[in-house]
């Protein structure tokens, strides 16, 4: 029998699958279908330091191969869900990695102080993808300078392993990479969604401009970490339109250290725990000791 | 809640767009109590998404909806033949609770019939159905209504009351009251604010079932919410708090 288990920043997790953040709620609402702990760790939705309402409807649209979504950031912030959700997890002992955002510098630093080093918080994952209110409203994460000096601010704050999460629509994601590994990141998760339009071509109008997902970015998704991951000495968590135990095994092997399952769950609410049982008989029956051993196996 | 494969035992047109669409479950949804929906797998490569639809109707393993061809997902779901595979997803939501002792009132628009026809089951003769639709031959929809009073109202005049159905009621409200009268809807999204006008001086309880494009169905995405009057979380989840909401929370 081979084992799961990886080792993200010292801490143990069971298997190498997570949700992406914002593609299983607050963690709770899945539990009628299977425990959370299913997973090697639970990602929080985007957490900010006060609560945010998020955009109005329409806030989902289909694609042929995926979806688009403008949720914008609903949360109940950072301290709710401290105080409310966070015991669920401490219960089951389920790892969590917190998902934090914000519109300023002032605001990534609020909410990445407010948090306090628990054993079961794996790390933080900081959203790169927000617009910074400040300067114009340019995301924190386009420009190698920017997401530097963003990293290293918060580094400074926690103790806690941070991860910084990247946005695709960038130049050159290997320079802003090394950019976040420079300014302390731990981490990084690749790749966030990609900007998206649909038209409605009956109504002659935008019906909705969001966030690209689903398998029509696996194959960014996986270029992303095959380059950067060859690039940076830091593990990555590889996220991009994974449906199957194969897409999994892709990424690991493109050189993701672990992988997030988004919007596969909403297809099929049994495709994480799916996921992880392929893992488990892929990997009996490749005579492999150890899933790490297949991560980095497509490098060149 | 469960996921559950199932085969289609009937996908038939009821009247127009209209179709009926029946279920045979390996294993029974369950307890469901009325307004509360179903996400469905549609067998088609091009629909990647489920679909959210009221249950119709939920008998041990079998599982009816009714729908209407509107788009992309049911015009595929349309086109699925008898005896294929299908994915249900549910029970989910949260459904019409009615008070007692109160005198309910039944409003449907269209296809939101659907979303009411457990809950005028569960009431039989307690309930009276007023029913709007666009002409005559979808009031066919209604026809397997065994005891409960139907009040129609058509666009077109074809039938009964000329006109839109929060009208009818309000010609009809009088007869209610001192009866406790508690209105629950289904239809489309100008039904409620029409209703909301209407009893809004006397702030008659009115529960509505809200429809908004949904991804997951069980409160994971965020993407279907509906505004609210609470100033502090504004936006609740139509998948999860919902689809019944009180007329009175929503900020329409």
């Amino acid at each position: 029998m081979g084992s799961l288990a990886v080792d993200l920043f010292g801490k143990m997790l069971k298997n190498p699958v997570m949700n992406a953040s914002g593609t299983l709620g607050y963690g709770v609402e899945i539990e009628p279908l299977w425990p959370v702990d299913t997973m090697g760790a639970y990602v929080t939705k985007g957490l900010s330091a006060a609560p945010h309402h998020g955009n109005p409807t329409p806030r989902v649209w289909e694609e042929r191969c995926g979806m688009l979504n403008s949720i914008g950031l609903q949360n109940v912030g950072v301290d709710r869900f401290f105080s409310h959700y966070f015991p669920f997890f401490v219960e089951r002992r389920c790892p969590i990695i917190v998902n934090f955002f914000g519109f300023s510098e002032e605001e990534y630093l609020s909410c990445a102080r407010s948090i306090e080093p628990h054993d079961l918080i794996v790390a933080l994952e900081m959203n790169l993808s927000c617009p910074n209110i400040k300067k114009g409203g340019i995301s924190f994460g386009k420009e190698a300078s920017a997401v530097h000096a963003i990293v290293r601010s918060v580094r400074e704050v926690t103790k806690i392993p941070l991860i910084a999460k990247l946005t695709p629509e960038v130049k050159s994601l290997v320079e802003i990479a090394r950019a976040a590994c420079d300014g302390g990141a731990d981490g990084l998760t690749l790749i966030n969604t990609m900007p998206a339009a649909v038209v409605d071509v009956k109504g002659r109008r935008v019906s909705l401009k969001g966030g690209l997902s689903g398998p029509l970015l696996k194959p960014v998704a996986l270029r992303a970490v095959h380059e950067c991951s060859q690039a940076v000495p830091i593990p990555i968590i590889g996220v991009g339109g994974i449906m199957n135990t194969e897409d999994a095994l892709a990424f690991l092997m493109a050189g993701a250290s672990a992988v997030q399952v988004g919007t596969a769950t909403f297809v099929d609410p049994f495709a994480m725990p799916k996921i992880i049982a392929g893992l488990d008989s892929w990997l009996d029956a490749s005579g492999l000791a150890d899933i790490s051993a297949i991560v980095g196996a497509a490098h060149g | 809640m469960d996921d559950i494969p199932g085969k289609i035992t009937e996908n038939d047109r009821v009247t127009g767009s209209y179709r009926r669409l029946t279920v045979r479950l390996e294993r029974p949804l369950g307890r469901v109590s009325p307004g509360q929906f179903v996400m469905v797998k549609v067998p088609d490569r091009d629909v990647f998404l489920r679909r959210p639809f009221s249950i119709y109707d939920s008998r041990g393993r079998t599982l009816t909806i009714v729908y209407r061809v509107v788009g992309k997902g049911t015009d595929a779901l349309s086109a699925a033949a008898r005896g294929g595979p299908l994915m249900v997803l549910g029970p989910l939501g949260r459904g019409f609770a009615p008070g007692r002792g109160n005198t309910p009132i039944v409003v449907a628009g269209g296809i939101g019939y659907a979303g009411v026809r457990m809950l005028l089951t569960r009431l039989g003769s307690r309930a009276t159905l007023f029913f709007g639709v666009m002409e005559k031959e979808e009031l066919r929809l209604a026809a397997d209504l065994g005891e409960t009073r139907v009040f129609p109202a058509t666009m077109d005049g074809s039938c009964g009351f000329a006109g839109d159905v929060v009208s009818l009621l309000g010609q009809r409200l009088d007869d209610y009251r001192g009866k406790r009268p508690e209105v629950f809807a289904c239809g489309p999204s100008g039904m409620a604010r029409s209703l909301k006008a209407l009893l809004e001086p006397e702030r008659i309880p009115c529960q509505v079932s809200v429809e908004e494009r949904m991804a997951c169905g069980m409160g994971l995405c965020f993407g279907c919410v509906v505004a609210t009057s609470d100033e502090t979380n504004p936006y609740k989840r139509v998948c999860k708090e919902g689809p019944v909401f009180s007329l009175w929370d929503l900020s329409l």
